[in-house]
């Protein structure tokens, strides 16, 4: 899955199987094989963590790298521990995650219609299509000035540059994938006389759905960074404000790294959270089929 | 019942048409087999005749109502069928999905469903996806749609060009089967001359741009047989017929 900024970043082949292909079946074998395969795959995951983080922690103690810096990952585990036993984890994490989910939300709901109308009319989409090509590649934070200065230093300014920035990925994907809806589908739905609403509900959309998620999961990476970035360099509340307390308050760079690795576990969580959703939503897709996946 | 009168279609005004008066009739209960070489305008035809795209000239007609949209009697299967079935939706559920648009109850739709899938041998298979079901399979899945929307006249577009000759074999039968047990027309589009032999009780020889160019009566049998209708000499005869009529020179085109 590419980040897309010039092509379609469609997830997977298009829906469309090769008319002789038999897909799905089930086969307990290989069902057997594939539980297999993932523990094997998880366990070697693991083993590769546990691997880096033996390195970090002798390349620290033998003094390759300069321990006021870089405090040893067996300093930084007991810091990050300690802030979910307090409980002093939880606030800034809820305070990203709202700025994260409110400004996902706002761009959606702005992006999904707009891009269903770009992608289905063509006059819309010559209309716009100079405009969007311009606005895109503005770099988010470079609103920032201007967003402290229409919102002021909170939630708000915090909401307004993530919307932006996880704007363009929804809005683009969806026009793709509205403008990659299966003509035949599409006829087949108006032949049964489906009036343009219905075929927008029955067939447009959850034919783009797949390209939507791919949207969001982008959305989702692009919101996370930005919602960090705009509490590390305004102040808005959150776990980039608790990054430079921690990094200001001198002697506690092991409790820096701890909320840096809580930003990490929070951008891992809420991505495999979206490709739970996806899998369970888009389980008809070649992608996630039971056993065509490829 | 179905009536075309001068149909003409042209996308290009400067270019020529991809079909031109197209006229024919086809009768109640009738099963009429269109052939023609690829290019030949039959897919303008048929979005014609269902509706999908206005002609540039002429009429369409069906029980005395002209054709403006898709006809509420009309049911289109088309060759695509992994294209033309919806991934996201069960079996069942593409074959009932258009139903309540026609203004069926729920119950109705459900029994429908049920009925059609049974014609086609697929009662088992409602919960399946499609895409878990063979070629085969999948166009009956895409025939039983066409049924369950209970139409007097089946449009369709090459609809087993896309399968083994076995299954095609199969299918065909399956869809003789069909018209003969339902009160139904069938218009069915080919490029293959030994199907539309097989099947039809009239072939109409299409010619670029698409106009009759000629009408051949089937006088076989009624009752068809994949081996026996097949080795009959009459089969022979009509099919070299047909053949000949699609290969004649255009007078139109000879070298002046």
């Amino acid at each position: 899955m590419q980040l897309s900024t010039t092509g379609t970043a469609a997830p997977g082949e298009p829906a469309a199987a090769p008319p002789t292909a038999r897909r799905g079946v089930a086969r307990d074998g290989s069902r057997l094989r594939t539980a297999d395969l993932g523990l094997r795959r998880l366990g070697l995951g693991l083993a590769g963590v546990v691997a880096v983080v033996l390195l970090l922690e002798i390349v620290v103690r033998v003094g390759l790298l300069p321990q006021a810096w870089f405090p040893p990952p067996s300093e930084i585990f007991p810091d990050f521990a300690g802030l979910v036993t307090t409980g002093e984890l939880f606030v800034p994490l809820g305070q990203t995650l709202q700025g994260w989910v409110l400004g996902i939300l706002a761009a959606t709901v702005v992006a999904v219609p707009l891009g269903v109308l770009i992608g289905s009319l063509e006059l819309a989409h010559r209309l716009t299509r100079f405009m969007l090509e311009f606005l895109r590649p503005i770099p988010p934070v470079a609103l920032i000035p201007a967003a402290v200065l229409i919102f002021g230093s909170n939630l708000d300014m915090k909401v307004f540059l993530i919307a932006f920035g996880t704007f363009w990925p929804v809005l683009l994907q969806t026009v793709y994938g509205v403008h990659d809806v299966d003509p035949t589908a599409r006829d087949t739905a108006r032949s049964y006389g489906l009036a343009p609403r219905a075929v927008l509900l029955r067939v447009t959309l959850p034919s783009a759905l797949p390209y939507i998620a791919t949207g969001l999961r982008i959305a989702s990476a692009i919101g996370l960074i930005l919602a960090v970035t705009s509490e590390i360099v305004v102040g808005v509340p959150g776990i980039g404000v608790r990054i430079t307390d921690a990094q200001s308050a001198g002697g506690a760079e092991a409790l820096m790294y701890a909320w840096i690795l809580a930003a990490g576990l929070l951008g891992w969580v809420l991505n495999g959270a979206l490709q739970m959703a996806e899998r369970r939503l888009l389980h008809w897709h070649p992608s996630f089929r039971p056993g065509g996946g490829r | 019942m179905l009536d075309v009168r001068d149909l003409t279609k042209t996308y290009d005004p400067a270019g020529t048409p991809a079909m031109a008066d197209l006229t024919f009739t086809v009768g109640e209960r009738e099963f009429v087999c269109i052939v023609g070489s690829s290019g030949c305008g039959k897919t303008t035809m048929l979005r014609c005749l269902s509706g999908l795209v206005a002609p540039t000239s002429g009429t369409v007609t069906l029980d005395g109502v002209p054709v403006d949209g898709p006809p509420k009697d009309m049911a289109f299967v088309f060759q695509d069928y992994s294209r033309s079935l919806l991934p996201w939706m069960t079996v069942a559920g593409n074959v009932g999905f258009p139903l309540p648009y026609k203004g069926l109850s729920k119950a109705q739709v459900a029994a429908a469903t049920a009925e059609a899938l049974a014609a086609v041998g697929l009662a088992d298979r409602g919960d399946s996806y499609p895409w878990q079901l063979s070629g085969g399979m999948q166009q009956r899945v895409a025939i039983a749609r066409a049924l369950a929307y209970q139409p007097r006249i089946l449009l369709m577009d090459e609809p087993f060009a896309s399968v083994d000759a076995q299954t095609r074999a199969d299918l065909e039968d399956l869809l003789l089967d069909i018209w003969r047990r339902y009160d139904i027309t069938i218009l069915f589009v080919t490029h293959d001359i030994d199907e539309a032999v097989y099947l039809a009780q009239r072939v109409l020889v299409l010619r670029r741009p698409a106009h009759v160019h000629e009408v051949v009566e089937i006088d076989l049998p009624a009752e068809r047989d994949q081996l026996a209708t097949k080795q009959l000499p009459r089969f022979g005869e009509l099919r070299s017929h047909v053949l000949s009529s699609l290969r004649a020179p255009d007078p139109a085109v000879l070298p002046g």
